[in-house]
């Protein structure tokens, strides 16, 4: 390499650096007053920071977005949840701001504010409305907000019936945590799974645990959600009483509870986990990451979502064995479908296959996964035996010879060079040529899309 | 005499080549060394809890010690050395990964350090970090090189949980440098890249420990 391809290189990395970095757009701050300037400060925060999740056309479907829970936002639809505008309409510009600022609760919307000035967060959010066309075509309908009713005991008890009235529980539970509830199995205008929120535990409210941010979920309805709008079945001061119940009924938060309390509430969840062990083991699954390895992924790193736990990532790990993910789904062929409960704990606790062999502790982490309570095992079992089968068979690990082996061990232990694992994009298992026709299509259309 | 010194030197120059060899196949001691002896390691390296007062702090701590022990936290974030990790420097960070076209990431020293850990950081940044990946510095680490996008699924009394017991690990002064922009992984055609050794720096001692 001469010089100059080293200069030019270093170049490129700096410019990425800074870019990274979202120098660049603080230095562009305060350029609002050209248009131009706006659109562009917006596309370069919005590329630096919003791509993992929300993806580079906004569709919502960055490399991140397919292990998140809920899913990033889709801008193209112009469809949001938390507004201060009627069903179905789409939000005002402060109401997407206020999204931006200070992030989602209890989602993977972290607060902007602190990181990114505000006009820099302005034009961020023009940004985001240019990839609908329904904000050139429509203005945002702003809903009335009634004059508050402060919080009593004579308002909450109003806002119980008010609760009852527009038979909140059905879905939340007369408790507001979902007991007795008709069902709490949902999915959003999507297809994603989604659960009532549970309206004792305020920190998790996505849109703010005021009572006036409360007011406005009834009002404006969750759009895309099951939560409708209650616009219209409840004059202006029942609503406000109902804010007020559903503050009334928060529980304690963890951070806040003494000794005994916090004894309670942990064997509290233990018994709960014990009533559901699916929904415990998901919970561990998804909280672990397991598909992030037993899922292939793409160039961009996002997953092969038709190939969700069904294995197929190569891991080069020289000088030791190249593995490729095990198929977790309950394939009975190529998966876990014919594996004894005991079997997939013993590799999960022990790094032991159905074949006797041993793995080494990485990058499947069993002497971490050993630490495992029994109840919290059979959960995670639980759970894989649900996961629909999908055929791909995995290759064995292939070995090193052994003279590349002895080589590799030589530049570590004695050389010591730093020999860095790697991993691959795309399927190494072989799935049926259906669902690879499958993905094919699916990547050659959006690969189509992304070019428009 | 001689003879007899020839031989001799001769036996124990092939031993030593045979032990040299046996080093080079068996260390890391992967295979020797039954699976229990690797769980017990990974236990006996994380911290008692039980100096903590409060015992509503340390119920709680416990908790985030379970969590963080089987999200195995410690994979990245304990240095390795060429014969393992470095237990003694648990959750200090030194690990390294580039993802291609994304950025290169050092794991950090979570440990509450005052100069080098996390305790130059608020309960805010850190929890921002397990929650959506954004950095101090604003910067969004990858989700496959931070797994924050799994971590987002805590729930935030979980998340609370991991925090506390971070608070609570022994500090460790460990540097770690700061992340670099490189892009290009080691292999072209593999997406991402994680290093096998330690790039932290030892403020204390100067030298890497074992």
């Amino acid at each position: 390499m001469t010089i100059w391809n080293k200069a030019e290189r270093a170049g490129l990395y700096c410019g990425l650096f800074l870019l990274c970095h979202g120098i660049a757009p603080h230095l562009a701050d305060g350029q609002t007053g050209n248009p131009a300037a706006v659109a562009s400060l917006g596309k370069s925060i919005y590329e630096s920071k919003c791509v993992a999740c929300h993806g580079k056309e906004g569709k919502g479907n960055g490399p991140a977005a397919a292990v998140l829970s809920p899913r990033p936002r889709d801008f193209t639809e112009g469809k949001y949840k938390f507004r201060s505008t009627e069903s179905g309409s789409i939000p005002t510009d402060e109401d997407l701001l206020n999204t931006v600022s200070v992030g989602l609760h209890a989602t993977a919307m972290p607060d902007w504010k602190p990181f990114i000035g505000d006009d820099s967060l302005k034009a961020v959010v023009a940004y985001v409305k240019s990839f609908s066309i329904r904000f050139t075509r429509e203005t945002p309908k702003l809903i009335t907000v009634g004059g508050a009713v402060p919080s009593s005991p004579a308002s909450i008890a109003a806002g119980k019936n008010t609760y009852d009235k527009l038979q909140c529980g059905g879905c939340h539970g007369v408790d507001g945590a979902g007991k007795g509830a008709v069902t709490t199995e949902f999915q959003d205008d999507w297809g994603y799974d989604l659960k009532p929120t549970n309206l004792t535990e305020p920190w998790t409210f996505r849109g703010g645990s005021a009572p006036r941010d409360i007011y406005l979920r009834f009002t404006t309805g969750i759009d895309g959600s099951p939560m409708p709008s209650f616009a219209g079945s409840a004059t202006s001061h029942e609503m406000w009483d109902l804010a007020n119940y559903v503050v009334s009924i928060g529980r304690k938060p963890v951070w806040t509870m003494n000794e005994t309390e916090v004894i309670e509430f942990y064997s509290h969840l233990e018994s709960r986990a014990k009533l559901d062990p699916v929904s415990r083991g998901k919970y561990l699954v998804k909280t672990v990451g397991c598909e992030f390895c037993h899922s292939p992924v793409k160039e961009d790193g996002g997953m092969i979502e038709e190939l969700r736990f069904a294995g197929g990532q190569r891991w080069d790990l020289y000088p030791f064995d190249n593995v490729v993910s095990y198929n977790l789904t309950s394939d009975k062929e190529t998966g876990l479908g014919n594996w004894t409960d005991e079997q997939i704990k013993t590799l999960l606790t022990k790094g032991i296959r159905r074949n006797g062999s041993r793995m080494i502790p990485y990058p499947m982490p069993w002497p971490a996964f050993a630490s495992l309570k029994a109840d919290d095992l059979n959960a995670i079992v639980a759970y894989l035996r649900t996961i629909p089968p999908v055929y791909n068979r995995i290759p064995d690990p292939q070995s090193p010879n052994i003279f590349s082996y002895f080589w590799g061990k030589f530049k570590v232990l004695v050389l010591k060079k730093d020999i860095p694992l790697h991993v691959f994009p795309g399927n190494a298992g072989t799935a049926k040529e259906k669902t690879m026709s499958e993905i094919d299509a699916r990547m050659r259309q959006s690969a189509g899309e992304g070019r428009q | 005499m001689k003879k007899i010194l020839k031989w001799i030197a001769i036996i124990v120059g092939i031993l030593l080549v045979v032990a040299f060899f046996a080093f080079l196949y068996f260390i890391p001691p992967f295979t020797l060394i039954p699976p229990e002896e690797f769980t017990r390691q990974t236990v006996e390296a994380a911290p008692s809890l039980d100096g903590i007062t409060d015992p509503a702090l340390r119920a709680v701590a416990e908790r985030g010690k379970y969590i963080a022990t089987v999200n195995d936290c410690s994979g990245c974030h304990t240095p390795l050395g060429d014969q393992g990790p470095k237990w003694d420097a648990y959750f200090s960070g030194g690990g390294r990964g580039t993802f291609k076209g994304y950025g290169t990431f050092n794991t950090r020293n979570l440990t509450p350090d005052p100069g080098t850990g996390l305790a130059r950081r608020s309960d805010e940044q850190v929890q921002r970090v397990l929650r959506s990946g954004l950095l101090p510095e604003g910067r969004v680490a990858h989700y496959r090189d931070m797994p924050w996008a799994a971590y987002s699924n805590w729930t935030p009394e979980d998340r609370y949980a991991v925090l506390v017991y971070l608070r609570h690990l022994k500090p460790v002064a460990h540097r770690i440098p700061d992340d670099n922009a490189e892009t290009a992984t080691d292999d072209p055609t593999a997406i991402e890249t994680l290093y096998s050794l330690d790039v932290g720096v030892w403020p204390d001692s100067g030298a890497a420990r074992k």
